[in-house]
């Protein structure tokens, strides 16, 4: 069933019904958003970072600095959470709904211009000369001081003065929050650092007990931290020891106690904390004795390639949602009864499920085949499998939505594929030919893996991730009852977000996934027909499948 | 009082999380930040599931 109900909107009516003088806040911000991803990609795409690397003074820092942008990142998504559960989203709510006055103010567009042209000519002199001294110094300080104005101006450029003023006069106290939250945990961060060797001694320690009755002659060295047999040996280097595991469930726990306060009986829902932390760090030490026992068993590209990167990755997630969902199902943690979702009889039909579980089960497997792979993913064919078996599973749901396809999803199909092939060189990936490792297995092998590899990208992956990011996500940021929401509603912060999240699925070319996402939701809201946007997507699979076999691009696979 | 502690115990638990956030990603290359991406986007669909669940 396909329903028309329009039960909420991110626009107001007063937004809607303004005149052409005037526009909504939240356009002005995403050209502000497009014009900056832009300006960044072009200038950092002619920047060589690499060339301040040991560089003494100021220039130096500015290389280092480069390592924090994922803690830069991780503030930011603070921010936003701090925001999203205080009075501020409130304020940002209502500011966000008056209208402003439509159009760029040129004046300070044209500042804003200039000052980004003396940035891309400062940032050019400072990476591409290894310059030192004083005058180095002096640069960095031009060049950030620089950057700051060319921000300020086009903010300036594309909404009025007052409009800043408000945003920071409504979101005041929070900012004081970050700064104080941002700059406690940088101490904590750089004060846990003496920690690491200790941990990866006991790390050590634990893996040579694990692997004791199983491999025999296997020693561990505690000054030169090596692990294993004269076979095959690992060192167990700092970064081993588990404490990133130890940080993600820190963060992980602390923030599902916090969101979810209300229904923990504290303080013993605080136990739940040493209990995550012990447990990743146990999985930690499981994963150090897997490693050395598959190399040991024979298979050292899979223990160093596949399974190195991935375990760690795949304990986390066992270990966070475990502890999800003991505290849910333990009536002893939880203020409102325990879940009895799990109970056969007792649950509901989780709405969720259908619009998820293929995407899920899709990243799943990616994983597990990821972990079992030796640098090259032989079982693609295992996420083809399982994000098929979630799809059957729901299909009596997903007959009551709209397949039909009309001519247009063909068309936006074909656009985004231009998009993407004219993005490529945006995304820093190198062209790499066929994979080694298919060139030199037998034809029926080759064909099997190209022929799973199409039928993933072309069937699975496009229903998959359509339901997920324009059935689900996209719906969901509109209202907490995503079902009501009619599949042709739109809202541009909805729009840009999932759109985004879909772009960074893509990693290195989230520039090309974030445009695809949009056209995607487009089809989708035309005629609000989840069919277009699967067709579309499929269609753009389709021509990349035939463009990497045709041309041999493989890195776009 | 009570909104004083609590307010306190709020604070630190978000500065163990963000602490623990900072921990986690030294962006080092050992870190493959297309797995850490999946990983990270499994566990928050997963969590959405969770919550969604009618109880």
């Amino acid at each position: 069933m396909v329903t028309d109900s329009v039960q909420a909107s991110s626009l107001s009516p007063a937004a809607i019904s303004s005149p052409a003088s005037q526009q909504h806040p939240l356009r002005r911000i995403a050209g502000l958003a497009v014009l900056f991803a832009a300006e960044v990609l072009v200038i950092s795409a002619r920047t060589p970072h690499i060339a301040l690397q040991d560089s003494p003074g100021l220039p130096g820092l500015v290389f280092s600095l480069g390592t924090w942008k994922v803690r830069l990142l991780v503030t930011l998504a603070v921010i936003s959470l701090l925001v999203w559960r205080s009075r501020a989203k409130r304020n940002l709510e209502a500011i966000s709904e008056r209208p402003v006055r439509a159009g760029v103010a040129w004046v300070w567009f044209t500042a804003h211009v200039a000052a980004i042209l003396l940035f891309a000519g400062l940032t050019s002199i400072l990476f591409q000369n290894r310059l030192h001294g004083a005058a180095a110094d002096a640069l960095v300080l031009a060049w950030v001081a620089i950057g700051v104005a060319a921000v300020v101006l086009a903010a300036f450029a594309f909404l009025p003065a007052a409009f800043w003023r408000e945003v920071l006069r409504g979101t005041g106290e929070v900012w004081a929050y970050v700064l104080i939250l941002g700059l406690g945990a940088c101490v904590l961060a750089a004060y846990a650092t003496p920690i690491w060797n200790p941990l990866a001694r006991w790390t050590l320690r634990l893996a040579w007990l694990l692997l004791r009755p199983l491999v025999p002659g296997v020693s561990a060295d505690p000054v030169s931290m090596i692990l294993g047999t004269h076979g095959f040996s690992v060192q167990v280097l700092p970064a081993c020891s588990g404490y990133e595991g130890i940080g993600l469930i820190l963060a992980f726990t602390t923030g599902w106690l916090w969101f979810f306060r209300r229904e923990w009986r504290f303080p013993r829902a605080l136990l739940l904390i040493p209990l995550g932390v012990a447990a990743i760090w146990v999985f930690n030490a499981v994963r150090v004795a897997g490693l050395v026992l598959i190399g040991v068993a024979g298979a050292p590209g899979v223990a160093i390639q596949g399974f190195h990167s991935h375990a760690g990755w795949i304990a986390f997630n066992v270990v966070a949602l475990g502890t999800c969902v003991a505290a849910r199902r333990i009536s002893w943690f939880t203020t409102v009864g325990a879940d009895t979702a799990l109970v056969p009889g007792r649950s509901e039909p989780n709405p969720i499920a259908p619009y998820l579980m293929p995407f899920l089960a899709l990243l799943a497997a990616a994983m597990l085949a990821g972990a079992a792979s030796n640098g090259f993913e032989w079982l693609y064919a295992f996420r083809v499998l399982a994000a098929g078996a979630a799809l059957w599973y729901f299909r009596d749901t997903y007959r009551a939505m709209d397949w039909r396809v009309g001519w247009p999803a063909v068309a936006l199909g074909g656009l985004v594929f231009l998009i993407w092939i004219g993005l490529e060189p945006l995304a820093g990936s190198a062209p790499t030919g066929e994979p080694p490792a298919l060139v030199h297995v037998s034809a029926l092998a080759r064909m099997a893996w190209i022929a799973f590899r199409i039928l993933g990208a072309v069937i699975t992956v496009p229903i998959a991730e359509e339901l997920a990011f324009r059935g689900f996500l996209m719906r969901r940021l509109i209202s907490a009852d995503f079902e009501s929401v009619s599949w042709r509603m739109f809202a541009w912060a909805p729009f840009l977000i999932s759109s985004l999240g879909f772009g960074l699925l893509h990693g290195g070319r989230w520039l090309a996934g974030t445009l695809a996402g949009m056209i995607y939701a487009w089809a989708m809201l035309r005629r609000g027909r989840i069919g277009e946007a699967v067709a579309a997507h499929a269609l753009t699979n389709a021509l990349l499948a035939i463009y990497v076999l045709v041309s041999g691009h493989w890195q776009l696979w | 009082m009570k909104s004083a502690l609590f307010k306190v115990t709020g604070m630190t638990l978000l500065m163990t999380a963000l602490g623990g956030v900072l921990l986690a990603v030294p962006v080092g290359p050992e870190i493959d930040g297309a797995t850490a991406g999946n990983a990270l986007m499994l566990l928050g669909g997963a969590v959405l599931l969770i919550r969604g669940r009618k109880r």
